[in-house]
């Protein structure tokens, strides 16, 4: 299992479009990953509870995701992360 | 003997012609939704219901996408997050679960998850967020008709052509219109410069809005009249009825036939004066009608659908491409851009604007472009690029004082060193305006004339401040249904004082289109009109008929009148000993 912390670096949140974006890259992966923001766990892979967690800027999320491409995963959000979405 | 008709409505006339149809009832209606048990053996039967109608619901929205993709180009994104969340595995399989363990209807139990989320993205701080609480309503609805085989509500998916009726029609939902499937609009709400008349106007059909309890009244599928020039909308006519009313219909056809000889003509009275004929552009698909009926460029492009029914701002490029495409189009006559008219009934998605109690005295167009200026400069960027494809002209909405003006045009400055800065070219000497549409601009017209090259009235808003009245209630509609006489003294001030600057001032509103209205405005003196692409022929026609020193004469008088009735009758009395060829005008 792979526990981290990412900021979510976009100025107007996760909203649909990131949203949808971090819901198409965690489909790619078979392992389990789940996000938490402050005392909320989504499915990282339901685009409702992403929706849900409201992540404004600057917010932490928590990623666990366990699995047999966890690794993978974990790096491909990231790198998601770092391209802000594709955003700016 | 048999009635005439079920029922015959009085409702404000909104779009000229005739329409004969069946009608397609838009339903924002109320879902009943029951709580039934059910039985072990029927649970798989219950599972499979619910999987197709997400299937069927799929399938809408793919061809609401493409067909959204295709008017809009890319701006059809909204529909991507409901697709999204009919792909939510997670959603799917929690509704199959429950409906398995707790025996219940798929409706029932979809509805109570959907819901669910729903609530909970409406108690979010973020604007944005709550939005899409929006959208998970709209994807509940929609698969829960499926699930109940009630009929689908798409516009692009009708199978012959029909008559909406429906309460109200917003911008985001009469931007999707096939126009080929849709006969005539009838709502509920609205006047004769609400979004809902202006789209009818531009996509060429009868409608008929204001009518109380018309959505009580029919039922999906009855076959209904749409008169659009006496305002009144005829359900389930008998024989007769039908029958001269379709001979009505051709007779409008004929009357609109004959009056294609003005295309090619100049718009010129009989003692010689020119007035400039333009036409409103609501969408660039519209172009060939604008084309078609014979106008001198476009008066006013309306830009907002840019930024509609979309998730995000258009970049730049997008807008670039559309406003050159246009330019190339009318070339060599030319184009108003107006600058994004955002807030009130026209809100994008983007830009989060806060719900106000008073939208239209509120944050809107100009004051929006003011304070987003990145999103303000690169409209006015992409416009200026666009400068090289045509002859195009800046207008900008709103105006109420001069610090406004000032504002705007030194972002306007701004936006031209920036692109001389990279390199790239525009014309340099652009025109630029700016709309008369609020008491404050009216007042400072001088002022505002000496900046700029031209004023543009927009009566729509003009009268509404004015007068004080909404466009959009019927209720009060009558306020401004004829010739307020204040608005007609506001308007030769505004023309007076914009000649004595130099400028030339012209008329974007629908008043404009009004054949009765220009027998007033071109003895007024208003140098260019610029008119919905149906209405041309007919004022073309109006202005060849008359002499400029006639109209001046006529207008003198109007002046001089206390009462819009008092107006009213001069003038009608004066059309229709002039026009009595023209049982239409």
């Amino acid at each position: 299992m792979i526990e981290k912390q990412l900021r979510i670096p976009n100025r107007l949140g996760l909203h649909a479009r990131p949203a949808a974006l971090l819901v198409k890259v965690a489909a790619r992966f078979q392992s389990d990953i789940f996000i938490s923001k402050d005392d909320q766990i989504i499915n990282g892979k339901s685009i409702m509870g992403v929706m849900t967690l409201a992540a404004e800027y600057k917010s932490i999320l928590s990623f666990k995701i366990s699995g047999e491409d966890e690794e993978d995963a974990m790096r491909a959000i990231e790198e998601l992360f770092a391209r802000k979405f594709d955003e700016d | 003997m048999q009635k005439a008709y079920k029922h015959r409505l009085q409702g404000i006339p909104a779009s000229p012609g005739i329409a004969i149809g069946k009608v397609h009832l838009l339903s924002g209606g109320i879902i009943k939704i029951e709580d039934r048990d059910i039985h072990q053996e029927d649970v798989e039967k219950e599972v499979e219901k619910f999987v197709t109608a997400i299937q069927q619901a799929k399938q809408d929205l793919e061809a609401l996408c493409n067909h959204a993709n295709q008017k809009l180009g890319e701006n059809g994104k909204i529909f991507d997050v409901h697709q999204m969340l009919l792909d939510d595995q997670i959603i799917i399989q929690q509704t199959i679960e429950l409906i398995r363990s707790e025996k219940k209807n798929a409706d029932l139990i979809f509805f109570q998850q959907m819901t669910k989320y729903q609530k909970k993205l409406e108690q979010l701080k973020d604007n944005y967020l709550r939005e899409r609480a929006a959208d998970i309503v709209d994807v509940k609805r929609r698969v829960i008709r499926h699930i109940q085989g009630k009929h689908h509500n798409y516009l692009s998916t009708l199978p012959e052509p029909r008559i909406i009726v429906a309460r109200d029609l917003t911008p985001s939902d009469t931007i999707l219109l096939d126009r080929r499937k849709v006969l005539a609009f009838a709502t509920e709400f609205g006047g004769r410069t609400s979004h809902a008349a202006i789209m009818a106007r531009a996509l060429e059909i009868p409608s008929v809005l204001g009518l109380e309890h018309l959505t009580d009244l029919v039922k999906q599928k009855d076959r209904i009249i749409v008169d659009g020039n006496r305002g009144e909308v005829i359900i389930d006519p008998s024989t007769e009825l039908l029958e001269e009313y379709h001979r009505l219909q051709s007779e409008y056809y004929d009357f609109e036939r004959k009056l294609n000889y003005v295309r090619e003509l100049p718009s010129r009275t009989l003692d010689g004066k020119d007035i400039e004929l333009s036409a409103n552009l609501e969408f660039p698909d519209e172009i060939e009608s604008v084309i078609s009926h014979g106008a001198r460029g476009i008066g006013l492009y309306r830009t907002e659908y840019l930024f509609l029914a979309r998730d995000e701002l258009p970049s730049e490029d997008e807008q670039f491409e559309a406003y050159r495409s246009v330019a190339e189009k009318i070339y060599p006559n030319s184009v108003i851009i107006r600058t994004a008219d955002l807030g009130g009934d026209k809100s994008p998605l983007a830009l989060q604007i806060p719900e106000e109690d008073n939208p239209f005295l509120g944050w809107r167009a100009i004051r929006i472009c003011l304070k987003e200026t990145s999103m303000f400069k690169a409209q006015l960027r992409a416009i200026l690029r666009a400068s090289l494809a045509g002859n195009v002209k800046i207008m900008f909405p709103m105006i109420t004082c001069i610090e406004e003006l000032n504002q705007c045009l030194d972002l306007l400055a701004e936006a031209k060193q920036e692109l001389s800065t990279n390199g790239q070219a525009f014309n340099p000497n652009i025109e630029v305006g700016t709309m008369i549409e609020v008491p404050s601009a009216a007042i400072m017209t001088s002022v505002i004339a000496s900046k700029v090259d031209f004023l543009s009235i927009g009566t729509n808003d003009l009268i509404q401040y004015t007068l004080a009245a909404d466009r959009g209630n019927e209720r009060i509609a009558y306020l401004y249904e004829n010739f307020p006489p204040a608005v007609i003294r506001l308007i030769k001030q505004i023309v007076d004082n914009g000649h004595r600057k130099g400028v030339w001032v012209g008329m974007c509103g629908e008043m404009a289109s009004d054949p009765r209205a220009i027998l007033i405005l071109i003895g007024l003196g208003l140098d260019e009109l610029s008119v919905s692409p149906i209405a041309l022929p007919a004022i073309k026609h109006i202005i060849r008929s008359i002499r400029y020193s006639e109209a001046a004469k006529i207008a003198q008088k109007v002046m001089q009148m206390e009462t819009a009735l008092d107006i009213r009758d001069y003038i009608e009395a004066i059309m229709n000993e002039k026009f009595e060829d023209l049982p239409f005008i």
